[in-house]
């Protein structure tokens, strides 16, 4: 399948401050790519050279096949984006900025007027007269949607789509990223990982300009994704906690409150096994114990400490 | 050339619907007014207010030449200045609100982007200096009964030459420059160096230097020297300024 984006040793620098660092990156087209980073990894970094508007320090970066800095309007002209800020005239209306940016596409007459109308209806802003100047950050938000939907793109970038959203906000953008699943490649920066899991097929984790990790979203679960067992006693909770972190199948013990801890291990069965012997032998009682994966949050934290340390 | 038409309306848009269409508007309008007025009345005023220290001097009455003088006076000075500073942000303001980061991710290239905001807003400037030059000469004819066009109309278009010139100045000055307090600050000190260049001949003949003098001669009718040359450089430096604007802006990272 054809990559939608692909960059290879992608390097910025902005004066001593290394913002990508050889950054290697495949988009497959027609799959929604999380790319996900703490603020300040690099990622809108990375969608200023995919746009074009900022130059490699070294490296290479294609989009949609072409080389986006000299190539320029044609494959621009295919590619919908939504900074982190969406910034509009604000002495426009919704419905003008939305024609403003269709007619830079070439849209015009019946085709621009039903595009727009259905994306003010998707954007929940139709009928709204207001200027944007006017509109909440919410409201800003989803008209940066809508724009960057106009041309119906064959390369859909959100920088932090979700961020100025309420719950509701979110669901919406959420239920409408999901929905161009397979005729729509989408690049997806974020750093909630919530919106990541629920979304995307595929994601990439970015920390301090690097790549830490990435693959489908099961794949990475499986492969850094430890298994964890939650466990709670009524006393002596530090004890038990140190019997169990001597075991070989206890990789990391983390205490909670009111008796509890979790427990990172590498074989489940041999901790269901001998858990419940070493609470008996401490005398005391085991309120709980739970086994299960660690979500993507908790992978998340994991590669980034991991590459802290 | 759909993205320059596109972008050259919501220019012009742009222009109708927010401060602009009032500021430049009203310093013009109102120096067009009060220009002939002033000129008429300032032998006048001077009397009365120098009084007895005039002596037996008397001050020649107005014509109609010290009314286009005044405005021409007025274009070089005050609506310069003014386009000097509403201009200092003419492509930085849309780069550091985050406008220009949405409209160039689309097919508009970005020497579009300058080409049409130096185009538009040359082809304003034009549109009130036709107004104004008007109201000034109609006013004129109604207060001293006779106004030919000539001086007139032919200072006021080396002003605007002259304007363009300094429009082009600006947006090369805003795109070097992010601040656009900045850019009109480098654009006064440019002002304050060609006004003073102005004064050496050769700079005056053959530079935009010359050009507010040439204009007011010509408005004075008492022009000794052809304005061809100051004109054609001027001409030549507008394009050449505001192409070296597209290239930077070109090579500029938002």
């Amino acid at each position: 399948m054809t990559a939608a984006i692909a960059t290879t040793a992608l390097t910025k620098r902005y004066g001593d401050r290394l913002a990508l660092d050889s950054m290697d990156l495949a988009v497959e087209e027609g799959s929604i790519f999380g790319f996900l980073g703490a603020n300040g990894a690099g990622k809108t970094t990375t969608l200023r050279l995919l746009t074009g508007m900022a130059r490699p320090t070294a490296g290479s970066v294609r989009v949609l096949g072409q080389d986006v800095a000299s190539e320029g309007n044609p494959v621009r002209a295919e590619i919908g984006f939504l900074p982190d800020v969406p910034a509009f005239y604000d002495w426009m209306t919704a419905d003008e900025f939305l024609r403003f940016a269709g007619r830079l596409f070439t849209m015009k007459g019946s085709l621009l007027r039903a595009r727009i109308d259905m994306l003010l209806d998707l954007a929940g802003l139709r009928g709204t007269t207001a200027r944007i100047g006017e509109y909440s950050r919410g409201m800003k938000q989803r008209l940066g949607i809508a724009q960057a939907l106009i041309n119906a793109p064959r390369l859909l970038l959100l920088d932090e789509p979700t961020s100025a959203l309420d719950p509701m906000g979110r669901r919406d953008v959420l239920d409408m990223v999901a929905s161009l699943r397979g005729r729509t490649t989408v690049f997806f920066s974020t750093h909630i990982l919530g919106d990541v899991e629920r979304v995307c097929d595929t994601v990439a984790i970015l920390d301090h300009g690097r790549i830490v990790a990435g693959g489908p979203i099961d794949e990475l679960k499986n492969k850094y994704g430890k298994q964890k067992v939650v466990i709670q006693v009524t006393d002596d909770a530090d004890g038990l906690a140190e019997d169990i972190r001597k075991r070989a199948w206890a990789t990391s013990v983390t205490r909670g409150p009111q008796g509890s801890f979790e427990v990172a291990v590498t074989d489940v069965d041999a901790a269901r096994r001998e858990i419940p012997a070493m609470v008996a032998s401490r005398k005391t009682g085991l309120v709980l114990m739970e086994a299960g994966e660690m979500d993507l949050e908790e992978v998340f934290v994991e590669l980034i400490e991991g590459a802290k340390a | 050339m759909n993205g320059y038409l596109v972008f050259a309306a919501k220019e012009a848009k742009e222009i109708l619907r927010t401060w602009r269409i009032w500021v430049l508007p009203a310093i013009v309008l109102f120096f067009s007014v009060s220009g002939p007025f002033l000129a008429r009345y300032t032998p006048q005023i001077v009397g009365a207010v120098a009084g007895a220290q005039l002596g037996h001097l008397t001050l020649p009455p107005a014509t109609y030449l010290d009314s286009y003088s005044g405005w021409i006076k007025n274009l070089s000075q005050i609506t310069l200045f003014a386009i000097i500073i509403i201009y200092g942000g003419i492509v930085s303001s849309e780069v550091s609100n985050g406008t220009a980061l949405l409209v160039l991710t689309k097919p508009l290239s970005r020497v579009a982007f300058v080409a049409v905001k130096v185009a538009v807003n040359s082809a304003f400037v034009a549109v009130l200096l036709g107004v104004g030059t008007l109201v000034t000469w109609a006013i004129t004819a109604a207060i001293f009964g006779k106004a030919p066009s000539g001086p007139l109309w032919s200072g006021a278009l080396v002003w605007l030459v002259l304007a363009i010139f300094y429009l082009a100045l600006m947006t090369l000055l805003s795109v070097a420059i992010g601040s656009a307090a900045g850019a009109a600050g480098a654009g006064i000190g440019a002002f304050a160096l060609l006004s003073v260049a102005g004064i050496w001949k050769p700079l005056s003949n053959y530079s935009p230097a010359g050009l507010a003098g040439h204009a007011a001669t010509l408005a004075a009718d008492t022009a000794t020297s052809s304005v061809f040359w100051p004109v054609l450089t001027s001409l030549a430096g507008s394009v050449v300024l505001a192409g070296i604007a597209a290239l930077a802006f070109r090579r500029k990272e938002l």
